[in-house]
């Protein structure tokens, strides 16, 4: 009930919020039921109908192999939803541990924080492509990547929130009144941090999206034969001027989620603790 | 003011030495010799023998990063692997391509998306910020090198008014028109970044619109676009100007993907093409740059900042 109460007050008046989180639901629809909903094997090649025109049986035509495109669109959304969740994951996990740490206990933070300054001077998308040289391109790896370049915005962002309720009173009386620091830490002040570390989250998974269709497109990301939308468009580009349907959807599809997910994270910062508003760097 | 940026300036010496050890340990996380790397597929067992030696690889890792620092702080970065030159000429090649590129596309950013934003924020709650905002948020949404196919689908095969790819120097036939080459590319580079400045511009305004010197000069009468300009304006900008050192790091990164779509000699495709040619002499040298001007740039925006706004204390 709670959650539907916190729900309509993030939507309320927002029809293109409400659009976005509709659009993002069916994203999550089709990975989750690809095999049903896919009227053809993502991987299957037809020499025969390669760059054929949109139309039936082929929704959004097929590609040079003569893989027929909208199956291999729905497939895709399977990449999009396990980069997006995995990248959020890594960086909060990993940003987020070391961001309320150094709040925290200041004297580690002091030597953490600094390390977390390191590696910002290293701007994002080349800190990916870097990384990316070292490893094997796989989806693992890329989710890996990613979440790390946002584990450093996470921690400092997670850091200044744990400061501002580590001067709470709340958190005074808890250490006052004996609680030890993994339960100050854990009962009185993440749960306070929840909402703006969804916000942050949500902004994550945008990104993320992004930066994967960067990493596939320079051919640093998943192995070609995924089929994600940043590899078709990837792959397909050169057969753009005689088959212009296959830059068209993959491309519509990546800016529609990542676009959703922005509204949808918009929308969530507005309504949570104004303490914490300006310190996610959200679009 | 001296001292603070003195003392900023000491406080930038550990980060960029901490930086510079991890572009060195780059070298050395790549599974196998160092020597044979630098050097290599084609290079012979006595070539990689002498490297090692000039590398002093058989020294303790910390003597060869300071014989690597001394001779990086020197200029000597290295020789690439695949053109045979020393990285710093190889980067040198590069920088007008990616310089001239950056500044286009910043003249977009200023010229198309402060005007926008400054729009959106006086018209506050309308049909017009509404559209402008979710317009904003859109272009920020879009994959750059999408957006940089579709205009050379557009612009370039379709009516033809642009060149889709390469770009010749300015010193070559054809001189300062050579820019046409760019024209595609930086609005490329420049639509996801106009866009969040856009964002910036509206929401700063906003903040500025709410304080208490804006409500005394409505007060007093004075005409709005008088308040807009002079009051809320150019108060604003001093968070835009913050957001600077952020708009850098960003056009750095989708540099290296436009540059890739058009096909031009800038640093940024230099870095793509290192990569998959495994030259990574190239690849620390460009890295190390990049990081360096980054990290200058970051003090030279906290620098304007404080001294932009009185309130930013100097300690």
């Amino acid at each position: 009930m709670k959650i539907i109460a916190s729900f309509q007050s993030v939507f309320r008046g927002r029809i293109m919020a409400k659009l976005g989180a509709f659009w993002l639901l069916l994203i999550a629809f089709a990975a989750l039921a690809a095999p049903l909903i896919a009227p053809f094997d993502p991987l299957e090649i037809d020499p025969v109908m390669r760059l054929s025109e949109p139309g039936l049986p082929y929704l959004m035509g097929t590609d040079h192999f003569g893989r027929d495109t909208f199956s291999r669109a729905i497939y895709g959304a399977r990449m999009t939803v396990f980069i997006g969740l995995g990248s959020v994951l890594v960086a909060l996990l990993a940003g987020g541990t070391i961001g309320m740490i150094s709040a925290y206990f200041t004297r580690v933070g002091n030597v953490l924080m600094r390390g977390v300054d390191v590696l910002m001077a290293f701007p994002a998308l080349l800190m990916a492509l870097v990384l990316m040289t070292l490893l094997e391109r796989s989806l693992m790896n890329t989710v890996i990547v990613i979440g790390i370049v946002y584990a450093t915005t996470t921690a400092r962002i997670l850091f200044g929130m744990t400061l501002k309720l580590k001067g709470e009173v709340f958190v005074d009386a808890a250490i006052c009144s004996g609680a030890g620091h993994g339960s100050v830490l854990f009962k009185h002040i993440l749960p306070n941090l929840v909402s703006p570390l969804l916000v942050q989250a949500s902004f994550i998974f945008a990104f993320a999206q992004l930066q994967a269709a960067a990493l596939d497109f320079l051919g640093l990301g998943l192995p070609p034969e995924i089929p994600s939308w940043g590899n078709m468009l990837s792959e397909e580009r050169i057969y753009v001027t005689r088959a212009p349907w296959l830059l068209l959807y993959p491309g519509i599809l990546i800016i529609l989620s990542v676009f959703s997910m922005n509204l949808v994270g918009d929308a969530m910062r507005d309504s949570i603790d104004p303490r914490f508003k300006d310190d996610i760097a959200g679009v | 003011m001296f001292a603070y940026t003195f003392k900023r300036l000491l406080a930038l010496i550990p980060t960029l030495l901490a930086a510079s050890v991890l572009v060195f340990l780059f070298i050395h996380l790549i599974p196998g010799d160092p020597a044979a790397i630098l050097l290599g597929d084609s290079a012979t067992p006595e070539d990689i023998a002498k490297l090692s030696e000039k590398m002093g690889l058989n020294e303790p890792v910390w003597k060869q990063y300071l014989l690597w620092l001394f001779n990086v702080l020197q200029g000597d970065f290295g020789t690439s692997i695949f053109f045979g030159l020393p990285v710093l000429a190889v980067i040198g090649d590069g920088a007008e391509t990616s310089i001239l590129l950056a500044s286009m596309t910043m003249m977009w950013i200023i010229l198309i998306g402060v005007p926008i934003g400054v729009i959106s924020a006086t018209k506050y709650g309308t049909w017009i910020d509404q559209t402008t905002s979710a317009g904003a948020m859109l272009f920020a949404s879009v994959p750059t090198f999408w957006l940089g196919l579709y205009l050379i689908l557009i612009f370039s095969v379709g009516l033809g008014w642009f060149p889709s790819s390469g770009f010749p120097s300015l010193s070559d036939d054809g001189g300062i028109s050579n820019l046409r080459y760019l024209v595609l590319p930086s609005l490329t580079l420049a639509a996801p970044n106009a866009a969040l400045i856009v964002r910036l511009v509206r929401a700063s305004m906003l903040d500025v619109s709410r304080e208490d010197h804006v409500r005394t000069a409505r007060a007093k009468g004075l005409h709005p676009a008088k308040v807009a300009v002079k009051h809320v304006f150019r108060n604003a900008l001093i968070a835009v100007a913050a957001a600077f050192g952020f708009t850098f790091a960003a056009l750095v990164s989708e540099a290296v993907v436009t540059e890739t779509v058009f096909s031009l000699p800038g640093i940024g495709r230099l870095v793509v093409q290192s990569i998959l040619r495994r030259d990574y002499p190239v690849i620390q040298g460009v890295i190390l740059i990049i990081v360096v001007l980054y990290t200058i740039i970051n003090l030279l925006v906290d620098l304007a900042y404080a001294r932009l706004d009185p309130r930013v204390s100097l300690k």
